[in-house]
């Protein structure tokens, strides 16, 4: 597979300069081809990267359809999933490939503001955005129009990459999702129609200018076109690739140097699902696929979770995790999750009440769709899952208190 | 299921999250429709509205303490809705509901009354 927004010098190496950018990718085209952009983004078929997965040019062209020129984009580099890298990685090694699809969705959507909104954690990324805007602002010759453009860092929080919330926090600096409608395409920042693209998905934009729908189409396999980043863990070699969709997991896994086939895999991070791995290996990384099997690709976090690993021990660690990362608005994401990691750490350390397990069924189904935002969806959604997959080991831990496997897997954040 | 069909109003229920305070007042009003988990919170049944339910739903919406409970029109109702399925049409906004939420209940014969709101924990 060959690389597309990770192709050039390795991401080790930091920053690409403009100069490099340039000399390696040549200018964005002129304006009469760009006119088109909306249309080729949706016939080019790219998917947006934050998560939700969904069509970039509907997208854009939902707040082109409601701004009179005074939209806003925000370029969302929050990424607060703990297991994924894949958006400080792009951010850090080739800012002007996002500014590029940033600077496009600003002409394209019809915007006079423009925010880089990232995460606080990702200090290696907002230097190389600080300086590559920098880079821009000394350039005489420019293609684009220029609006101004800030950087924006909300802090460390699980919630904060939420679109709402990100809205929320550039309006106000709380950066807690709010009840929509109306959504940020609707009345966002300022009360302006606001896109808001995670910044994989717009340095794929930059691509798609530059070499057409067809030629992104090109990537990919079986109806999903394109190449997309994950975060793979749990192998030898673990980090940030660029894939082409429809890559199998087991493909992946001997890319990054999974030593046993057969463990359960950990798809689309926090808020995705786990699946046996029996049937994980065959599965191909393409969203639809995997919505289809109850997980989901996500922001593209496949964590190898091993076959030695108490995925009871896991699960708990990771529903405490969001528990503590509620942001504690919403009464069922609140109480839910709490009890949720409160009585999976009992059955996790062998001191369950009598019915924790039983309670914990009725939760996983219970509460999902009853967050204003998708938090408690996500977290459920993973335990939903964990309970089919290791089945076994938590009727175990439940009845007999014990567990063969000491062990958490790494995934887990203590 | 027995008992007259219900027609659809077109209208759902919907709660804004961040307000909603766990009075239950909603599900003392409309126990057919709204009923409370075990930390107070409201859990709604699938779908639209009846109509014959509507007019308490409407009470229910306007006596919450906090305001977090309104009907939303999502579609047209049965009544107008000749020849299109009424559930046809997408809700403006996500499902506020989970997965397997009991539908809302046939139209009873005669409205009767139900017993008192559940025992609460809050």
């Amino acid at each position: 597979m060959i690389p597309r927004v990770l192709a050039g010098p390795s991401p080790a190496a930091g920053a690409e300069p403009l100069a490099g950018h340039r000399a390696r990718l040549g200018d964005l085209p002129g304006r009469a081809d760009r006119a088109h952009l909306i249309g080729m983004l949706d016939s080019a078929g790219l998917l947006g990267r934050g998560g939700a997965g969904f069509p970039v040019g509907r997208k854009w062209g939902s707040v082109a359809g409601r701004a009179n020129g005074d939209a806003v984009v925000l370029a969302n580099g929050a990424e607060g999933e703990p297991l994924s890298h894949k958006d400080r990685v792009l951010m850090a090694s080739r800012p002007h490939l996002v500014l590029d699809g940033l600077e496009l969705a600003v002409e394209a959507v019809g915007a006079q503001r423009a925010v880089l909104y990232v995460g606080s954690e990702h200090s290696r990324a907002r230097a190389a955005l600080e300086h590559a805007l920098a880079e821009r602002a000394a350039e005489r010759s420019r293609t684009l129009p220029r609006v101004p453009t800030t950087i924006v860092s909300p802090p460390v929080s699980y919630v904060a990459g939420e679109e709402s919330a990100a809205v929320h926090f550039v309006n106000t600096g709380d950066p807690r999702p709010v009840t929509v409608p109306p959504r940020p395409f609707e009345k966002g920042i300022g009360g302006r129609p606001t896109l808001v693209q995670n910044v994989e998905s717009l340095a794929h934009v930059a691509l798609v200018a530059r070499f057409g729908d067809a030629w992104y189409r090109e990537a990919g396999r079986a109806g999903t076109p394109g190449t997309a980043l994950v975060t793979a863990t749990g192998g030898a070699r673990p980090g940030v690739l660029e894939i082409d969709f429809g890559t199998t997991i087991g493909e992946l896994a001997r890319l990054v140097g999974v030593a046993s086939e057969g463990g359960p895999v950990l798809l689309g991070g926090y808020f995705g699902g786990i699946v046996a791995g029996t049937d994980a290996w065959s599965l191909p990384l393409d969203p639809a696929v995997l919505r289809a099997q109850g997980s989901g690709f996500g922001a593209g976090v496949v964590a190898f979770l091993g076959d030695d690993t108490c995925g009871v021990t896991t699960t708990a660690r990771i529903m405490d995790y969001m528990a503590g990362s509620s942001a504690a608005q919403c009464g069922p994401c609140v109480f839910g999750l709490r009890a949720i990691a409160d009585s999976s750490a009992r059955i996790a350390t062998g001191q369950a009440h009598r019915d924790d397990l039983t309670r914990l069924r009725g939760w996983s189904q219970s509460i999902a769709g009853r967050g204003a935002c998708r938090m408690p969806d996500g977290a459920t959604g993973l335990l939903a899952s964990s309970l089919r997959v290791y089945e076994a080991d938590w009727a175990s831990h439940q009845h007999h208190r014990r567990c063969s496997l000491r062990r958490a897997a790494a995934v887990a954040t203590a | 299921m027995s008992g007259p069909r219900a027609l659809d109003s077109g209208i759902r229920l919907e709660i804004d999250r961040i307000t909603c305070d766990a009075y239950g007042t909603c599900a003392e009003l409309l126990p057919e429709g709204i009923d409370l988990d075990e930390w107070g919170y409201p859990v709604i049944a699938a779908g639209n509205v009846p109509l014959h339910l509507v007019d308490l739903a409407r009470r229910a919406a306007d006596s919450c303490p906090v305001l977090a409970l309104r009907l939303v029109r999502v579609s047209i109702p049965a009544a107008a809705a000749v020849g299109q399925a009424a559930g046809d049409r997408r809700p403006e906004t996500r499902p506020d509901r989970m997965e397997g939420t009991p539908p809302w209940p046939p139209r009873p014969a005669s409205r009767t009354a139900k017993a008192g709101p559940k025992a609460r924990r809050r």
